[in-house]
């Protein structure tokens, strides 16, 4: 059985936001809802500084926290260690966004789009999708995943920062690149066994301790 | 806005406070864990006949009353969208303190539901009132339940490692030391009013020392709590900075310290029915403050 993975190259990312936007055309999240995000670090003073960019997004962890605090059962694992929110389960307690160390579910309350209370036709057809009240989070863009393609954000990254593939196939793109490239999962010591992968140089091997723990 | 989440924090690599968590929260486990802590002393003092069983019966039904409203403050937070499917809480307690907490507060319910019936005009002839082995049974099974959902007040915050303020065993014993505290400062309470001066005149001397001794142990709790704490990771000691030099030091140093342990510090050296009375109701207050605080200042470390 496959086994979703991701890697972020964060030598190549240069802070575009074209992940997120893709992420947001693809799946249409309400407002204040990012599955993708680019975090932003300033490095260093004048005339030295510089800016510093992190992709963030749901790890689809092997032993994901927030499946194991929700009291419903609404996050699941799929076969393929994708990570997903049961959305007719979840009754919005928030535990999964308290126990995520990486913060990325979010609950929508549901009023309103971008522009004011009325709806125009794309939100209403598009947040249709997500029930009021209940959690939501990245889920590896699944539907595209299972017709073959790829997620709206590894597609859309015009730099080749971010990658996908099969952690069981040793010959996958993402498994080349961890031989290659030095590599660390964030927070990886909390034991949550994040599937995604930062890059961060030439060399391979593994880069312990990315968290701040 | 209408989603919770990262979505009011900035997107740059930093510590970000968690705020999804709220007051409606802070009260549910105030709430609750005085309501168990209360019945915990009633139902010990009523069998050691140290209470009159107008305060006892009394404190039951306003602890009964406390405990719905911590729930309702609960259903709140849980917003309108979730309706009956509240149920579903239940489904997951071999892996989720959530549902633990939800059975756990439910069955207490139903007991204290049990044993408050013979109280009822029309029902007095139910087997289970004071001195019947139901009645007992009922009583013993009520004191495990009752510290159960003390502990799980501390421990549904301790089980994550998410946020490092929370991640302690010291935090589930705090808690099970202030719903303690709580319980038995309302015990006062509750006799002032039923029965006003002259109810607490009787129970004030015999709650006094463990007032005392619950003030104490609480207030070495906290300094343990914070100093463990302060000695942390990165997280764990901007938590603490928020809580004692940042945005919540007025909780923290008047509302937890001055009004919730130094002022009923001093006032337990008085034999006045209403300096006992205001040093319960600060209590409460400090109480209620360290709940909230505690949740206010739980950062999450930056995610990579």
């Amino acid at each position: 059985m496959t086994q979703w993975g991701f890697t972020v190259d964060l030598e190549r990312c240069v802070g575009c936001q074209s992940c997120v936007i893709a992420c947001k055309v693809e799946n249409g999240t309400p407002p204040g809802i990012h599955w993708m995000k680019v975090l932003e670090r300033e490095e260093g003073e004048f005339p030295y500084a510089k800016r510093t960019f992190t992709p963030v997004r749901c790890n689809h962890c092997e032993n994901p926290p927030c499946a194991r605090a929700c009291p419903t059962g609404a996050i699941k694992k799929r076969e393929d260690g994708v990570v997903v929110v049961d959305q007719d389960l979840c009754i919005g307690t928030m535990s999964c966004m308290t126990a995520c160390p990486y913060y990325v579910p979010y609950r929508w309350d549901g009023d309103g789009g971008y522009f004011g209370a009325e709806l125009t036709p794309y939100e209403a057809e598009k947040y249709a999708r997500f029930k009021p009240g209940t959690a939501q989070k990245c889920h590896f863009c699944y539907h595209r995943l299972d017709q073959g393609r790829p997620p709206a954000c590894v597609e859309a990254c015009p730099a080749d920062a971010l990658n996908y593939g099969d952690r069981d196939d040793p010959d996958s793109r993402i498994n080349v690149l961890l031989r290659e490239k030095k590599h660390f999962r964030p927070k990886e010591e909390l034991g949550t066994g994040p599937r995604l992968f930062y890059l961060t140089g030439k060399g391979g091997g593994t880069i312990s301790g990315g968290g701040s723990r | 806005m209408s989603a919770k989440g990262l979505s009011d924090m900035k997107f740059i690599i930093d510590f970000q406070p968690q705020r999804h968590w709220d007051w409606k929260v802070a009260f549910y486990l105030y709430g609750a864990g005085t309501s168990a802590g209360l019945i915990f002393f009633e139902v010990v003092l009523r069998n050691l006949d140290m209470i009159a069983e107008t305060t006892a019966l009394s404190g039951m039904w306003i602890g009964l009353g406390l405990a719905l409203l911590s729930l309702a403050f609960l259903f709140d937070h849980l917003g309108p969208a979730s309706r009956w499917r509240f149920l579903y809480v239940f489904r997951r307690p071999r892996t989720s303190w959530i549902s633990r907490g939800a059975i756990i507060v439910t069955v207490l319910v139903l007991l204290r539901l049990l044993i408050l019936f013979p109280s009822i005009p029309g029902l007095e002839g139910l087997p289970m009132g004071e001195g019947t082995a139901l009645g007992g049974a009922l009583r013993a099974t009520v004191l495990v339940f009752a510290v159960a959902f003390m502990a799980y007040s501390g421990l549904v915050l301790s089980s994550w490692n998410s946020i490092a303020f929370w991640n302690t065993p010291m935090l589930p014993m705090l808690y099970v030391g202030y719903s303690f505290l709580a319980g038995i400062a309302a015990l006062p309470i509750i006799a002032a009013l039923s029965g006003g001066t002259q109810e607490v005149g009787p129970i004030g001397p015999v709650l006094q020392p463990y007032l005392l001794g619950l003030l104490l142990v609480n207030a070495l709790g906290l300094l343990l709590y914070i100093w463990g704490m302060a000695s942390g990771t990165l997280p764990s000691r901007e938590s603490v900075r928020r809580l004692l030099r940042g945005e919540q030091r007025w909780n923290f140093w008047l509302g937890i310290v001055a009004i919730g342990l130094i002022f009923p510090l001093l006032a337990m050296s008085s034999v006045s029915a209403p300096i006992l009375v205001t040093a319960c109701l600060a209590i409460q207050i400090g109480s209620y403050l360290l709940r909230d605080a505690v949740l206010r200042v739980g950062v999450y470390g930056p995610p990579v």
